[in-house]
């Protein structure tokens, strides 16, 4: 049969992992319950320079980096474990956590010497943020089509365009932002380049977009004749998109897929009280194996990768029933916290807890990447198209 | 065995199914016709000893190689009883015995034994009424009771294969040795081997429902060009996946476990994971083949109908999360990441 097979092979986070895991949730069992609650609820949207400064201490950012740009050379399996205890234990980790996903990879992977060393350093010591500028008025899932543009000029570049939905910008010190630097809007793949821009340089301005829960986790960044050092260039002119491209496939499966709420599932079992209904606990019985699957996919998936392999459509299929499960669960959880909590104290504070959740639910199946582009991957995965 | 020991037997396995459990066989067993030569093929390649040791005529293979054998079962609707029978000689052997040759089956309920008889009653006992024996655990005692010894109430299930009701009225037992699981830990070994099978049956369906994707030509055009189709698979394809991923980490699980308690969380965490997703692995796989996949003639229902069966088999959804959720309900919130975390029931 013609159709590839899906294939999970259960994996054994190795024993090191495993170590690093009972330190990390030493440190948290500390630090957490410091933490205003309901920053420990946003825990991947709340950023907290002071809590990633002690994590860069410990070492746990950019764990698996060179030690020389500051990193600890350990396994991307090790990283795993301190990504996933950060989310179980609802630790603040947002200031930190794309420098240590995806900005510093990328700079590891295509950035000069120089780009190194004087930013990964800072990324590991938890000191320096970093946020994504891809989308753009017009262009979101199709992000070939951004028109922001870098004009050669004398010692590097001049910036004009609109970036939006940038997350962090106004906290934050970079933006790696991908432009055109040549050719036409028209030529799609051809002709991008990503810049490494400080967020403070002159001609760039950041607008607070609120998104619907109220918060200010957005921004708008237009650039009006910035001027970007050719320093900043990441990689070669013109190699942009194969830049962005990895940069997306990196980490699609990862725990923060199916765990960005997990709050949730940790304050239904507290409102349910110690012995819930039967149907009560049969509900948050299958809740809690539906996440267990996810992790065994996402952990499957981290061991192939370790393995040297690629498995883009499992990474793909691990992001789509992870993000819909978190979708679901606040409504899941609510309907049955609301006919079987068994104390009106905690209720109270779980419906608060279940409407922000409830709010927060739309996003995680539109960010990096939609519901319907991953199932483009998916389909063409299976040879469909 | 070994990796290269296993993965020859399942591929000499896969082509055999392949060419003798083909629609018609399968569909005479749903008219009631008991295939007598594929079981004695069956047997003959050794498949139902599979993980009964050697020094007792079997293949000397593990729980894991058992489990993978029957996801291959799965994967084409095998319509005998060869997932209960190799477990139930799996038990047999390791309470002792030497199982003998013909079809088995484990009935596991409400039962009393009293010296050497049993007595009790259990409903929907997979292929009762063409089993040569019956397979039981009560306490720690493992008792095998020849079908003679039984009353069997034929109670076809809904993908037509011959389930039963049966009852045991001071039935003499033709085998009883200490049982090296409870009987609770057995329920929970067949619940592992539905979700094997349910997992073989998921990655037919979709290979089924995309290869049909291609030919399907309508308003001029493979159905596969369509969006929306595209779209649907990919879905079928997450939950087929998760199906996978669930029942491969628990047999995985329990095997390292070991045979008394191992992957005792993971094994219901699939068997509800697996049986959860089981409509709409159904639903999506039946709607992208239209009036077809709908009809008799089509093998697209020999695993959907298996799928709908399987998941009440030995637990569903409903009976799996309520004893993950009354266990992570009674340690409270603050253990519930380090359960999940070390896929186990928190303490
Ligand atoms: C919380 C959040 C944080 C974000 N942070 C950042 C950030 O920091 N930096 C950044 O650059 N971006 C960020 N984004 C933007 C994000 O990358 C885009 O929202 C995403 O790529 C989708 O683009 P869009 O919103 O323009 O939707 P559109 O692309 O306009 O999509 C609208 C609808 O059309 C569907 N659609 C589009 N194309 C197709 C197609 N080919 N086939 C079928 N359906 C299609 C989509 O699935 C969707 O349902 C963030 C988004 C969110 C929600």
């Amino acid at each position: 049969m013609s159709i590839p097979k899906l294939e999970f092979p259960p994996f054994h986070l190795p024993p090191e992992a495993e170590a690093l895991r009972l330190d990390v949730r030493a440190f948290l069992k500390d630090i957490v319950p410091k933490i205003k609650t309901e920053d420990r609820f946003a825990s991947w949207n709340t950023a907290s320079p002071e809590f990633s400064r002690a994590l860069g201490k410990k070492g746990w950012i950019g764990i698996t980096w060179p030690k020389q740009y500051g990193g600890s050379e350990k396994s991307f399996l090790e990283r795993y474990v301190v990504t996933e205890e950060l989310l179980g234990n609802g630790a603040p980790a947002g200031a930190h956590w794309v420098a240590d996903r995806q900005s510093g990879p990328l700079l590891l992977r295509f950035g000069s010497e120089e780009q190194r060393q004087a930013i990964l350093p800072r990324i590991t010591a938890g000191e320096c943020f970093f946020s994504i500028g891809m989308s753009e008025p017009d262009s979101g899932s199709d992000l070939a089509s951004v028109r922001t543009r870098a004009e050669p000029v004398p010692g590097g570049f001049r910036v004009n365009g609109t970036k939006v939905w940038t997350s962090g910008a106004h906290r934050n010190h970079y933006c790696i932002t991908l432009v055109r630097t040549s050719g036409q809007h028209g030529d799609r793949h051809k002709g991008l380049s990503q810049l490494l821009v400080d967020l403070k340089t002159p001609g760039v301005t950041i607008r607070p977009i609120i998104n619907l829960a109220g918060r200010h986790d957005w921004n708008e960044v237009t650039f009006n004749d910035a001027f970007i050092p050719e320093s900043c260039l990441i990689g070669n002119e013109g190699d942009g998109w194969l830049q962005v491209t990895s940069e997306l496939a990196f980490e699609r499966s990862g725990p923060e897929r199916f765990m960005q709420n997990f709050y949730v599932l940790r304050e239904l079992v507290r409102v349910l009280g110690r012995n819930p209904s039967g149907r009560a606990a049969s509900i948050l019985g299958r809740l809690i194996a539906r996440l267990w699957t996810l992790r065994q996919m996402s952990v499957a998936v981290a061991g192939m990768m370790q393995g040297g392999k690629s498995p883009a459509i499992e990474a793909a299929l691990v992001k789509d029933l992870g993000t819909i499960y978190q979708q679901d669960l606040p409504e899941v959880a609510r309907v049955i916290a609301e006919s079987d909590a068994t104390t009106d104290d905690d209720m109270a504070d779980f419906l608060d807890i279940a409407q922000y959740a409830t709010m927060m639910a739309p996003s995680y199946t539109i960010q990096g990447g939609t519901t319907q582009v991953l199932r483009g991957i998916v389909a063409r995965g299976l040879g469909l198209r | 065995m070994d990796k290269e020991t296993r993965d020859m037997l399942l591929e000499t396995a896969g082509r055999f199914f392949t060419e003798r459990c083909d629609r018609a066989v399968v569909n005479n067993v749903e008219k009631g016709v008991w295939p007598a030569d594929l079981w004695k093929e069956i047997e003959e390649m050794g498949l139902p000893l599979i993980a009964v040791a050697e020094d007792k005529g079997g293949v000397g293979g593990t729980l894991a190689d058992m489990l993978a054998l029957l996801r291959l079962a799965g994967e084409h609707a095998v319509p005998v009883p060869l997932a209960e029978t190799a477990l139930s000689n799996l038990l047999i052997g390791a309470a002792g015995g030497t199982p003998k040759p013909g079809p088995a089956t484990l009935a596991l309920g409400d039962l009393k034994l009293s010296g050497n008889r049993l007595s009790g009653k259990v409903a929907r006992v997979p292929f009762a009424t063409v089993v040569q024996r019956f397979v039981v655990v009560v306490d720690r005692t493992l008792v095998v009771v020849p079908a003679s010894g039984a009353r069997v109430e034929s109670t076809p299930s809904h993908a037509g294969e011959p389930y039963g009701q049966v009852s045991f009225d001071n039935a003499t037992v033709e085998f009883s040795g200490a049982s090296a699981v409870s009987a609770e830990r057995a329920f929970e070994l067949a619940a592992l081997m539905r979700s094997m099978q349910m997992a073989g049956a998921g990655d037919r369906i979709l290979a089924t429902a995309a290869e049909y994707s291609k030919q399907r030509v309508q308003f001029g055009k493979p159905i596969s060009t369509f969006q929306a189709i595209q779209h649907m698979l990919a879905e079928l394809a997450s939950c087929v996946a998760a199906t996978i991923a669930s029942a491969e980490a628990a047999s995985r699980d329990a095997d390292e476990g070991g045979l008394e308690a191992g992957g005792r969380f993971s094994i219901a965490a699939a068997k509800s994971q697996c049986s959860d997703f089981a409509h709409r692995i159904a639903a999506i796989s039946h709607q992208s083949m239209g009036a077809m996949g709908f009809t008799h003639e089509h093998i697209l229902h020999h695993y959907t109908r298996r799928l709908w069966v399987w998941r009440r088999d030995f637990g569903s959804e409903s009976f799996w999360g309520e004893k993950i959720g009354a266990a992570y309900a009674k340690a409270g919130p603050d253990m519930l990441w380090e359960g999940l975390s070390a896929s186990r029931y928190p303490t």
